[in-house]
């Protein structure tokens, strides 16, 4: 037998054969992303200016972050078992007469194995030659991407319930964040102990994938309850189970959204309250004084608004334990035009980013009270801007400015999910992907280069009247199809184009009184353009005929 | 009321449901005055479509087998159906060929035939006089 | 009671001359279907005959790519409320919500038929024996067609769609389902659409059948014509014959020697006719079965 007829034999020649075969593609995305990634070194390297040098960077970083993610997808050994919605180990294997230990370490060290040359490679040669930034070493780098990697693949294969998963995959990805960049904070602990840390860190993934994986063989999650009472889905649901029959057609279909989603964005907002408190507790704890209540409470602030961006694409979706994007069954056949679907999760999203808001002033005020004892009202600046009543304006209007940010970045890209076709979102995320490095490199041009920006500013009005006009255009026109197809509404049109106006409307009169107190009055027209322009309307109008595509295909 | 119903029979859900009938009626199981379950029930127990049952119902009450009054539902008929002689000896011409053709097949005489069916009408006779 | 008859009846399904493509394969070729008001149309063909494809279209989920489909004189695609909130549909994998418990499910369901029946319901929720507080996902698969059934059945409507609703249960809940429907075509009015593999269910409860191949309609009439139209015989040759007799209508052939036996489609005078025509006389015949029907014509020439 020929040594390669013999290596297809073995276990792993079959894992290699097999990854090969289901990823041949995704590969080829690699080497892509990792030419890309080697030419922005070769051109900044051969003298680009600060413009480009930067835009060099951001592109870079981003075909990293595509490549490390496909490397986990690819090698993560985790199959969609879509008879029970379960995502984990490949259940046809668990069946084989192999030891739990060969099933865990074969595709965890193969895994390691192939990942660790590749994320070097990144690391040595484009990532460090690139920029400033991270300033450490390759190998801790691999240490913690290759940690990261066997987490996900042991908390993935031991749990096979999609909510705690995500809540626990996240804790692990920001305790290993804050791990890798304790080498760059001011206060951090020796070397030794660092790099201790990590080989823990990365050591300990194999025995709970050892143990998470022999109870799942065995069958014990089968049926218990979940370990994580306070989340228990039998505690929400008895929270939100109504007793009466609902009112209309339109209150069921706000429920099922929610029980679907509403509570995702809240309970990470509760998570990174809780998170933050314990931070800065424990730093304070450490090093004698709170951390600055500015950059904990801005960190707050982000959270909320990157995680609803990041969300956005679930709001397409109906069905949590279906991940694609057709239509389940028991939706497309309920009499609901696409209008009033649209409708119910726009209601939702709203009322997610209220409750998420709400509870995240309640942390501001914990968080104000319990650790930095009144720093933040002692700061002159908030304190000239004149009595209590004023506080709670200000504070209000900010709320009422998060929430509508939040609303925003939740429904904003929901029509090209909504088509059921994946090659269209991936096409429309591409595109807004490029858009946002252009404006990127524009902004950053205009930063550097004087004269480009004396030579781009007369333009600007024009290009986002021109843009704003063309997005009305679109709205229109989606609106009458709609109407004339029968996919929506008048109320539902109103509803829209009310919500567009209000939204627009309240962020043009907080920027005027932005602008005036910062003294840049020429900025508000800007302001205004770029409000109207950001909050969705036209791709509220096209939401319901991307919905009757996909449900009548 | 017991009937079966066979999808391997070559007659017709509602034929075999009128001559069960019938039989059930010459056995004496079935008398004359006695109540038959509505349409809808006997469709359901038997699992065949309501239209199947109506139909042998409206055969039974053609020939006479069957009263249905609406409201009071529907009874076996007093006294011996009504029916004109000629009437009646056409329907029973054609189990009578069928009979013949199979005994044609069979190559059974006709005399043979003739005893059969003697002999199967005195096994008859006595449920009927109990 | 009484049960309309076929001349007062408007179509409550019209589709004519409907024709769809995936890619380069003919789902469904030029298929025309009426469906009349109170009857019970069963759909029969063998896997990827497209009887799903053409109950979708019944639903909307699919476009006519050519012809016209009508429900309710109304077009699914243009007027999907007017269409869906008329009819219940049941479909072959079930589809539902398995993070929502039963009564959940119903209390959704509810919200969108104003002619909901509350306490026909109930008596449908005892009669299946569900628990009301269960999460769908562990629920049994006949559980989980007894609750799909449920709530397409309890607001009554006008029009009942089943795709393959006994696949994968075991006699008892078939049993259930079986009654159910019929429960429900014993009301005035009401139209049933089921597609089965189940001949025997076809048989019991279909009036009118319709018979898929490759997409295409190859029977489509009166269950009982169906069955009348054809002829099971056995054909006898003087000599024994090496191959197959060729017979003009027969769909199946199959036999040794001197002995064939062929299922015919037609009477029993051009039965007796072709037979006369190569040779054999009939020395036996019976009524086929619809599942020997099916399987001779489905099976093409021969089998």
């Amino acid at each position: 037998m020929t040594a390669i007829a013999w290596m297809w034999r073995t276990t792993l020649g079959a894992m290699l054969w097999e990854i090969w075969g289901r990823h041949s593609g995704k590969f080829g995305l690699q080497a892509a992303a990792l030419a890309a990634g080697l030419f922005c070194v070769h051109c900044k390297q051969h003298g680009a200016s600060e413009v480009l040098g930067a835009v060099l960077l951001l592109v870079s970083w981003c075909c990293f972050i595509t490549a490390y993610l496909q490397l986990l997808m690819c090698c993560a050994y985790v199959e969609l078992d879509a008879g029970k919605a379960k995502v984990g180990y490949p259940g046809r294997l668990l069946l084989k007469p192999v030891s739990t230990a060969r099933l865990v370490l074969t595709p965890m060290v193969f895994g390691g194995v192939i990942t660790s040359p590749i994320l070097l490679v990144w690391s040595e040669f484009v990532l460090k030659p690139l920029g400033p930034f991270p300033p450490f070493d390759s190998v801790w780098a691999l240490m913690m991407l290759l940690s990261f990697f066997w987490w996900m693949q042991a908390v993935t294969w031991s749990l096979p319930l999609l909510q705690t998963r995500s809540l626990i995959l996240i804790v692990v990805a920001v305790v290993h964040l804050l791990v890798a960049i304790l080498p760059v904070m001011p206060i951090h602990p020796s070397p030794a102990m660092q790099w201790a840390m990590a080989a823990a860190m990365l050591v300990s993934a194999v025995p709970v994938a050892w143990m998470g994986l022999s109870l799942m063989r065995q069958g014990s999650w089968e049926g218990t309850v979940l370990v994580f009472k306070p989340w228990s889905e039998n505690r929400l649901a008895g929270l939100w189970i109504r007793r009466k029959r609902f009112g209309s057609a339109f209150g069921a279909q706000f429920w099922l959204e929610w029980r679907r989603l509403g509570l995702a964005l809240p309970s990470i907002a509760v998570a990174s309250i809780l998170a933050i408190l314990l931070i800065g507790a424990v730093v304070k704890r450490l090093a004698g004084a709170a951390p600055p209540p500015e950059a904990l409470l801005s960190i707050m602030v982000l959270v909320p608004l990157a995680i609803g961006g990041a969300m956005g694409q679930g709001m397409a979706n109906f069905d949590l334990a279906n991940a694609s994007l057709t239509l389940p069954v028991f939706i497309s056949v309920r009499p609901m035009t696409n209008g009033g679907f649209i409708m119910a999760k726009l209601a939702m999203a709203l009322a997610t980013s209220v409750l998420t808001w709400l509870l995240m002033a309640v942390g501001a005020v914990c968080f104000l009270a319990l650790l930095s004892k009144g720093s933040l009202p002692s700061n002159p600046n908030l304190a000239a801007a004149g009595g209590p009543m004023a506080w709670v304006v200000g504070f209000g209007l900010v709320f009422i400015f998060l929430v509508l940010v939040t609303w925003k970045n939740l429904v904003g890209g929901m029509a090209a999910g909504l088509t059921g076709r994946r090659w269209i979102l991936t096409a429309v995320s591409l595109t807004k992907l490029a858009l946002l490095l252009c404006v990127f490199s524009l902004v950053f041009w205009a930063k550097v280069d004087d004269s480009f920006r004396s030579r781009l500013l007369p333009w600007l009005t024009p290009i986002l009247a021109a843009c704003l006009t063309a997005k009305v255009a679109v709205s229109i026109a989606g609106f009458t199809l709609g109407l004339r197809r029968n996919t929506t509404t008048v109320a539902a049109i109103a509803w829209m184009v009310g919500g567009w106006l209000a939204c627009g409307l309240f962020v043009s009169g907080y920027a005027a009184l932005a602008c005036i107190a910062l003294h840049h009055p020429e900025l508000w027209l800007w302001l205004v353009l770029g409000a109207f322009l950001q909050f969705p309307l036209a791709d509220l109008a096209v939401s319901p005929l991307a919905l009757a595509w996909n449900r009548h295909r | 009321m017991q009937l079966r119903i066979s999808m391997q029979d070559g007659t017709p859900i509602y034929q075999q449901i009128v001559e069960q009938i019938k039989y059930l009626m010459a056995a004496g199981r079935l008398k004359p005055g006695d109540d038959v379950p509505p349409i809808r029930v006997l469709a359901e127990q038997l699992r065949i479509n309501p239209n199947t049952v109506a139909r042998a119902y409206l055969e039974l009450e053609r020939e006479g087998i069957f009263n249905m009054r609406q409201g009071s539902g529907t009874t076996v008929a007093q006294g011996k159906p009504v029916l004109p002689r000629r009437e009646k000896l056409r329907l029973l011409a054609e189990p009578v060929e069928v009979l013949l053709t199979h005994a044609r097949h069979l190559d059974v005489s006709l005399e043979d035939v003739i005893t059969l069916v003697r002999e199967r009408d005195a096994a008859l006779q006595p449920e009927v006089l109990k | 009671m009484k049960f309309p008859s076929p001349s007062s009846a408007e179509a409550v399904i019209a589709v004519s001359g409907l024709s769809r493509r995936f890619g380069t394969r003919a789902a469904l070729d030029d298929v025309s279907v009426f469906v009349p008001r109170g009857s019970v149309l069963g759909l029969v063909g063998e896997n990827g005959a497209g009887k799903t494809t053409l109950i979708k279209h019944l639903l909307g989920s699919l476009k006519a790519q050519a012809g016209s489909v009508r429900v309710f004189g109304l077009d699914p695609v243009g007027d999907p409320v007017g269409v869906l909130g008329r009819l219940g549909y049941l479909s072959e994998r079930r589809d539902l919500p398995g993070w929502m418990r039963v009564n959940e499910f119903m209390r959704y369901t509810q919200a969108f038929y104003p002619a909901w029946d509350e306490s026909y319901a109930a008596q449908l929720l005892e009669q299946f024996q569900l628990d009301p507080t269960q999460k769908i996902k562990t629920l049994s698969q006949g559980q989980q067609a007894k609750i799909g059934l449920l709530t397409s059945l309890a607001y009554r409507p006008e029009l009942l769609i089943l795709d393959e609703p006994s696949s994968g249960l075991d006699p008892v809940v078939r049993r259930d389902i079986l009654e159910a429907i019929i429960r429900m075509v014993a009301e005035e009015g009401r139209t049933v659409v089921f597609s089965s593999h189940l001949l025997d269910e076809v048989e019991r409860v279909a009036d009118h059948l319709v018979m898929l191949q490759r997409g295409r309609v190859i029977l489509n009439g009166k269950t009982e014509e169906v069955r009348r139209g054809h002829i099971l015989a056995v054909l006898a040759f003087a000599e024994p014959r090496s191959g197959a007799p060729i017979l003009a209508g027969a769909h199946a052939v199959a036999g040794y020697g001197s002995e064939w036996r062929v299922l015919f489609g037609g009477s029993r005078l051009d039965l007796e006719a072709a037979a006369a025509g190569i040779g054999a006389r009939v020395v036996e015949e019976r009524t086929p079965t619809l599942d020997e029907i099916m399987v001779a014509r489905a099976g093409g020439k021969g089998s």
